[in-house]
């Protein structure tokens, strides 16, 4: 008999103790986040990581000073918690580890969703297309709105890009349509402009950078393959994800986002 | 699952469980039914289940061994992928090649598929690793399993396999040091791992490439580069290879192109190297000298110079094998070629990595006649990296064949 009470007090302390010892991490990892995005609201300071090697998203000015359109969304994504940016310089490839180590609350730059590691990283929405776009003449002579339409065209191309891959395989399902390659994707943008081609299959950057600038094409709805940028956040940050999601739509819906695309990509990127 | 439990069964639980009973039956209890008998406590649970398994285990013993003949029965069987015909390559280049990434693919249909694509593509050489951990996992004990998949695929489609040799087990070196920590104590268990690599395989592969770019400390195990222990590791190595089959084409180096400062803790000067291992007295103990030539930013036509990485520095490899008097050995490329990430500083935009590939292969062909073959890295990655590195393969993981794949195609078959 005192053995078995024995027995049960011993399953009972061991039972109380695993469920203290679960119950302690999930304290721990709740309590991470937040004071993640009290310690951005306290400090008054968001340390965010880029790196400046790729225009006009990130680099470097002949001040030296980081520039682009990343540095403004993210000060602008700032300003609206009433904090200011700490930029770090890291290497493209160290970004996701970095917030990973909480070397930097966020990275911003020009960064697509991997999905494998979703496990690792939280992403925010996307603010800025950068996958395959349509890109066709202004005037909308050719009536091509959308990829089935593509059917009998002349579609340009950057050999070897991921659109060259995707125009290979729009060419084995659409009937008659010819793949005209260049060497650079400006290339084949301005064969769209003079006539040359009927439409381009570039990727998004390529293609804000040539509308931006020049007012005769044009790009056509959303991204025939998507690819967006997102900003990647530390995982189990809740409070700070919410937050540069709310952010990012407040700017999407007061024409911020659409005033930086202008900015860094020319007065004719709408 | 119920079973009847007899007066036996309860009497042989409390025999046998006696121990973790303090309960006491009466040999009357009930005739299939455990009833407490008045006077006597309720039979502990202990008892119980001592009871129904005295009774049941005949069942269950029935039970497990149907079940057992079901998984064997029902389970998939082990993967077999037929070999296929003879194949040969069709290429108007045959100094053309791949770097193929093997090591890890499990699955006998894509190693398969691979190297009919390499076929396909016309590329007649392929460098392949065998890593001396996943063969002789432990000391004498050798598993050849998967090698010898890749090797019989590989001669099916009529490719000529380079195999590169290296991965220290963890036996050979000390603990928490890399695959690459091969200390000199160590050096004739990987020559006797060559000289049994080569003797499994004598017919079979001709070429072996002795180590990985020994000039980098992180392919040295971390530790200062050592021109000279490299060397002696490759006498070694060299003389097992031969003893195993004389007719095996040994080849050196593999260094990595760098400019390295003297006395740089990441390494040396591959072409200082190079020089070292000849004062070393490396001339006697290889065949052929593996290069390393990635084009970085530069087309393949850039000029060599000392300063500068580009493809042309394997010109300069040639060099150091003509003065040292080794102008009637070849030289092979055994890794190299171009990179189109977006973001990669070293990247090039794709339209050059193509027209730059293609060069280069024809470069080799029609200008490096000391150059045997040009295998550029790499045809395709079991899974993605995630990394700039993904953008040098010709392949993509789900075999989607790259536009560098179709181009490539294009030209060794001559269309």
């Amino acid at each position: 008999m005192l053995r078995k009470r024995w027995q049960q007090a011993l399953g009972l302390a061991l039972l109380a103790a695993l469920l203290a010892a679960a119950g302690y991490t999930l304290w721990q990892r709740g309590r991470r986040p937040d004071d993640l995005w009290a310690r951005v609201q306290r400090s008054g300071v968001w340390r965010v990581g880029l790196d400046p090697s790729f225009p006009p998203f990130e680099s470097l000015d002949e001040a030296g000073q980081i520039v682009g359109y990343d540095v403004d969304l993210a000060r602008a994504i700032a300003a609206r918690w009433g904090v200011t940016v700490m930029f770090h310089s890291i290497a493209f490839d160290s970004l996701l580890e970095a917030v990973r180590a909480g070397q930097v609350d966020a990275a911003i730059s020009a960064l697509s969703v991997e999905p494998r590691r979703a496990r690792d990283v939280a992403y925010s929405a996307p603010y800025f297309e950068a996958g395959l776009m349509l890109v066709v003449r202004a005037d909308g002579k050719e009536e091509i709105r959308q990829v089935a339409d593509l059917a009998g065209k002349r579609l340009a191309v950057e050999w070897g890009s991921a659109g060259d891959v995707e125009g290979r395989a729009l060419g084995r399902r659409l009937a008659n349509l010819t793949l005209l390659s260049f060497a650079r994707p400006d290339e084949a943008l301005q064969a769209v402009a003079e006539g040359r081609a009927d439409a381009a299959l570039v990727d998004g950057v390529s293609a804000w950078q040539f509308a931006g600038r020049e007012a005769g094409v044009r790009l056509l709805g959303g991204a025939v393959v998507s690819d967006p940028y997102v900003i990647v956040l530390p995982i189990g940050s809740p409070g700070l994800l919410r937050a540069v999601n709310e952010a990012l739509a407040e700017l999407q819906a007061d024409g911020t986002l659409a005033a930086l695309r202008r900015k860094w990509f020319g007065p004719h990127a709408d | 699952m119920r079973c009847t439990v007899h007066k036996a069964d309860i009497r042989e639980s409390i025999v046998r469980y006696r121990p973790l009973s303090r309960n006491v039956l009466s040999p009357a209890a009930a005739d299939g039914i455990i009833w407490p008998v008045e006077g006597t406590r309720m039979p502990s649970y202990a008892v119980r289940v001592g009871a129904w398994w005295a009774a049941c285990r005949r069942r269950l013993a029935l039970g497990a061994a149907l079940l057992m003949l079901l998984a064997i029965v029902g389970a998939p069987p082990r993967p077999f992928v037929a070999l296929g015909p003879q194949q040969e390559v069709r290429t108007t280049n045959d100094k053309i090649g791949v770097h193929t990434r093997l090591t890890d693919e499990v699955e006998p249909w894509k190693i398969q598929r691979t190297l009919q694509m390499v076929r396909e593509m016309g590329a007649s050489w392929i460098v392949e690793y065998f890593p001396w951990a996943y063969s002789e996992p432990r000391p004498g004990r050798y598993d050849w399993a998967h090698a010898d998949w890749v090797v019989e695929h590989a001669r099916r489609q009529g490719l000529t396999v380079v195999a590169r040799l290296g991965f220290v087990p963890e036996w050979a070196r000390p603990k928490d040091t890399t695959e690459t920590y091969l200390e000199e104590a160590r050096f004739p268990d990987f020559a006797r791992f060559v000289g049994q690599f080569v003797r499994h395989f004598r017919g079979r592969v001709s070429y072996i490439i002795i180590w990985n770019e020994p000039n980098l400390s992180l392919e040295w195990g971390y530790r200062p580069v050592d021109p000279e222990a490299y060397v002696r590791l490759l006498r070694l190595a060299y003389q097992a290879a031969k003893e195993a089959d004389p007719d095996v084409r040994v080849l050196a180096g593999a260094l990595a192109p760098t400019l390295a400062p003297p006395g740089s803790a990441e390494g040396m000067d591959d072409l200082i190297y190079l020089q070292r291992m000849y004062d070393a007295g490396a001339r006697e103990f290889f065949d052929l000298l593996a290069v390393h030539a990635y084009g970085w930013s530069f087309s393949p036509d850039e000029p060599a110079a000392p300063d500068v990485i580009n493809y042309a520095r394997a010109e300069l490899a040639r060099a150091v094998m003509v003065r040292n008097g080794d102008a009637d050995k070849l030289a092979m490329i055994t890794e190299g070629g171009w990179n189109d990430h977006p973001r990669w500083t070293k990247a090039v935009r794709p339209a050059e990595r193509i027209a730059y590939t293609i060069r280069a292969y024809e470069k080799a062909a029609q200008e490096w006649p000391w150059c045997q073959a040009v295998v550029l890295w790499a045809f395709r990655f079991p899974w993605a990296t995630r990394t700039y590195q993904d953008y040098f393969t010709f392949v993509a993981v789900d075999f989607t064949p790259k536009p560098i794949y179709l181009e490539v195609q294009r030209y060794a078959l001559g269309r």
